[in-house]
């Protein structure tokens, strides 16, 4: 399987087949990130090296992410220079690989690449794992100048105004969610969250809309119908995209942002966790 | 309470080690969840398969019980249930071999974060619980079933 050509950015999404040609490459960085905290440990690509959402990207005291100088620190340990691409792969259909990459794009790292089907897919193919940690020369990763929040990641505000002006929200949850007859996912605990619901004027598409059975992201003319001719969403729309905790709307960020090329895509991390939680923040239910 | 001598073992094992050891040591468990499947033949006292909503894959509790009353588990899970999920089963197969269906609802969650550690407890990985809470609602169906066939039993 190759890579859909019709997509805007193809360049971002590499086959199995091509990160296996390319385990080798000095300018390359594979880097797994999942869900599961210790599936990096049972075994994982030949070279990868392996960041975790909460230790390496989140800061441990204030609800936020890493802070400039922690991310230059982050790559420097792990051998990436801003000329390194990175490959990003995971497990639960790359939702942690793609948070994992919006935060690198959050300090502005330009190279990012993500591996079509995740690690389901390389398993289920035969190719190679091992359990065998890589340890990489530290680099000099210059510290990024700032975070680049106000461009591709929406805060409560932010969100609260795009409902108020009726301008695009996605919530990418599924649909018992959205619909506030749950308040956490199919198949997962409880999460802390005291109301069931959706921001106002939100419109659900689930982030699964977006892939295959084998986790591979549909072709650039189904995820065109679905967001474009269905959704109704135009390329130069400004959008934001919302979940749980900011994992699965990463997922729906990257399609629209690399895949079908809109502009202004933001991803509110702070998603259903702080807006279900928060007083005063108005919900709606639908049935 | 106490916890029983094989769970206390592995409890006071885990408690000493640092994070990193203990996660190694974790995986060798999980690396060991195969080995707690049923084997050809094996008749069992009690079955639960299910899928539900606190876990992303099936997960299968079977019980026995040897003439003394003492339990013995064999659990499968599916591809998609989390490592620590099965560390937790070869640890609680292993634990709780041989203690009573009552005994084994007495048994406190607390040892938990004792095995998992601070760290590996956290969102998305709750699910670190689970296999107790099965392995605990096995352990009541057999109770009350046994009752139940005891009051018949009288009549």
């Amino acid at each position: 399987m190759s890579i859909d050509s019709n997509y805007v950015h193809p360049e971002v999404l590499v086959t199995t087949e091509w990160v296996e040609d390319h385990l080798k490459d000095s300018d390359l960085r594979i880097i797994e990130s999942n869900e599961d905290v210790l599936l990096y440990d049972m075994g994982h690509l030949p070279g990868a090296v392996h960041i975790d959402w909460q230790r390496d990207l989140q800061d441990h005291t204030v609800r936020d992410y890493i802070q400039p100088e922690a991310f230059a620190a982050l790559c420097s340990r792990n051998g990436i220079t801003p000329e390194t691409t990175c490959v990003f792969y995971g497990d639960k259909s790359n939702w942690w690989s793609c948070y994992a990459l919006w935060v690198f794009r959050l300090f502005g790292h330009e190279k990012v690449k993500v591996m079509d089907g995740g690690r389901d897919k390389w398993i289920k193919e035969g190719r190679p794992l091992t359990r065998e940690v890589p340890k990489y020369p530290a680099t000099q990763y210059p510290v990024p100048p700032k975070r680049r929040d106000s461009e591709i990641r929406a805060f409560f505000d932010d969100a609260l105004a795009q409902s108020k002006a009726k301008q695009p929200l996605i919530d990418v949850r599924s649909p018992g969610e959205f619909k506030g007859l749950v308040t956490h996912m199919p198949e997962y605990p409880q999460e802390g969250v005291l109301r069931g619901g959706h921001i106002p004027g939100a419109h659900s598409i689930p982030w699964k809309e977006a892939v295959n059975p084998d986790a591979t992201f549909k072709s650039a003319l189904e995820l065109k119908k679905i967001y474009q001719t269905d959704l109704g969403l135009k390329p130069e729309d400004e959008i934001i995209a919302y979940c749980r905790i900011g994992e699965r709307s990463s997922h729906t960020w990257f399609v629209l942002t690399y895949l079908l090329g809109f502009d202004n895509v933001r991803n509110y991390d702070g998603s259903w966790t702080e807006w279900g939680n928060r007083v005063g923040a108005p919900i709606e239910k639908s049935l | 309470m106490s916890y029983p001598s094989k769970l206390s073992a592995i409890i006071e094992l885990f408690s000493g080690l640092p994070d990193a050891e203990k996660r190694e040591t974790l995986i060798a468990y999980a690396d060991q969840a195969k080995s707690q499947e049923p084997r050809e033949g094996e008749a069992f006292d009690l079955e639960d398969i299910r899928k539900d909503e606190e876990c992303t894959d099936t997960v299968a509790i079977y019980l026995r019980l040897d003439e003394s009353g003492g339990s013995h588990f064999r659990v499968t899970l599916g591809p998609q249930v989390q490592t620590l999920t099965r560390a937790m089963s070869s640890i609680l197969c292993k634990g709780l071999d041989g203690v009573s269906p009552s005994e084994i609802l007495e048994i406190p969650a607390d040892f938990v974060p004792k095995i998992v550690g601070a760290e590996l407890v956290r969102l998305r990985s709750q699910t670190v619980y689970y296999l107790l809470t099965r392995i605990k609602g096995v352990a009541k169906v057999w109770l009350q079933r046994q009752r139940g066939a005891s009051l018949e039993n009288d009549r």
